[in-house]
């Protein structure tokens, strides 16, 4: 078709309105669906790194903000007792190989003793075949921190005098997944009320990095800053 | 040319990772894994059979100076469409094939056959020749995936065999860039026998 002023732009114009009104009238159909789903999985995420159990799941979320990162607590509870704590934390001090790495950590009482119940990778970019084999099930970061005692841990790899067996060739990877695993520790540690003072830090007594901690503040939540509480059913 | 050449053609005498050499980018990209590769494959396929229709539906009221921005937005459109209600609908699918929705904007194969064959031919051409093509890059990206797959991770679809032995580098780019140029030469060396 030969192409004047006029035709251009009253066909550009219209296809372009056609298609923005198409693109707004699917949003507006799907996204109360993909909020749901999102808030699902998420939810899901934090069941999974517990121990099961039975009946509804309580959960209350508190957030905190250090410098650009949050870290998310969550207090799982079923009829009225504790489950476990469910802490979605980023490596803040170390990078991994692509971006930082954000873990779901599950930490569970036993016999008076926090014991790590299960960990999840929520997000990482590192790279295939190296550093994302950490979302393999059973790999050797998983192995070095499931069902042991955080506070029996140094949260660094083997080769930095730590506990964490590192994944073949991923050092970096590795040390970031140290790294966030010990955030989640003090962000649990905090939820608790239990956070070491500064003389304990100093002394050596705990390996939680609680200076980093110290500076942290309230999350600036667009939902409200009070303790959230949803229910969700555990399959 | 028959309805069943349209399909055939985009398989082997058209196919558009060996023969026509296009949408590098999202091949050599997502290829890590067989079922990467048909992932990508299976949603470009979806989306080059309808923009490939709605082009042909509307190729007699666009102006020629117009069209290339006008498929853009034809096919931009769609992707997002797509995406939005996978992620409604499908979270699970959604879950292995997002991170290459948003890829498939920028796919070269969608763009190539709007403007050499949709804006040319019928609404049922124009679909039977998205079919072809998206199976050619299915099967394509299906069959780089594979072969990276076994010589560097020693598994398929998932399935391990041979595990920590097999040279890493096939699934790192080197690699990608190496299974595309020899599968380019068997390809081409089978299709013209």
């Amino acid at each position: 078709m030969k192409s004047t002023l006029k035709n251009m732009v009253l066909v550009l114009f219209s296809i372009t309105a056609v298609a923005a009104l198409l693109v707004a009238l699917v949003n507006n159909i799907t996204k109360e669906t993909i909020a749901q789903t999102e808030q699902r999985n998420k939810d899901l995420a934090k069941l999974e790194v517990l121990p099961a159990f039975e009946g509804e799941a309580e959960l209350e979320e508190k957030c905190r903000e250090i410098g650009d990162f949050k870290v998310n607590v969550t207090t799982v509870k079923a009829n009225g007792e504790l489950v476990g704590y469910a802490v979605e934390a980023p490596s803040i001090t170390k990078n991994g190989y692509g971006d930082r790495i954000y873990l779901m950590v599950g930490f569970v009482e036993q016999d008076g003793k926090t014991i790590v119940s299960g960990v999840k990778v929520i997000s990482q970019k590192e790279t295939p075949g190296l550093g994302a084999n950490m979302l393999n099930p059973g790999n050797s970061l998983e192995q070095s921190v499931l069902g042991k005692s955080p506070a029996e841990l140094t949260f660094a790899v083997k080769k930095d005098n730590g506990s964490f067996d590192a994944l073949t060739g991923s050092t970096i990877s590795s040390r970031a997944y140290a790294n966030a695993v010990e955030t989640a520790y003090a962000g649990y540690l905090w939820a608790k009320g239990e956070l070491p003072s500064e003389e304990d830090a100093q002394s050596g007594a705990t390996t939680t990095d609680t200076t980093s901690w110290a500076t942290t503040t309230e999350c600036q939540n667009e939902t409200e800053p009070e303790a959230q509480k949803g229910e969700v059913s555990n399959e | 040319m028959s309805k069943l050449q349209l399909i055939t053609r985009g398989i082997i005498k058209d196919n558009p990772t060996f023969v026509l050499i296009l949408g590098m980018c999202p091949t050599l990209g997502v290829t890590s894994s067989a079922i990467n590769g048909m992932g990508m494959g299976v949603a470009t396929m979806a989306v080059l059979i309808m923009s490939n229709m709605v082009i042909s539906m509307i190729k007699n009221i666009v102006p020629d100076k117009v069209r290339i921005p006008v498929f853009i937005v034809v096919i931009a459109s769609f992707v997002t469409i797509i995406e939005m209600l996978m992620k409604a609908y499908v979270p699970s699918l959604y879950a292995s094939l997002g991170v290459f929705i948003p890829l498939i904007v920028v796919n070269c194969i969608i763009l190539g056959r709007a403007e050499a064959f949709a804006s040319k031919n019928g609404i049922v051409d124009s679909a039977l020749d998205g079919i072809g093509i998206g199976l050619g890059f299915t099967l394509s990206l299906t069959a780089i995936g594979a072969v990276r797959e076994i010589l560097g991770a020693g598994s398929i679809f998932g399935y391990t065999f041979a595990g920590d032995v097999m040279p890493l580098l096939f699934i790192l780019a080197p690699g990608g860039f190496l299974v595309l140029g020899y599968l380019m030469v068997l390809f081409n060396k089978l299709a013209k026998r």
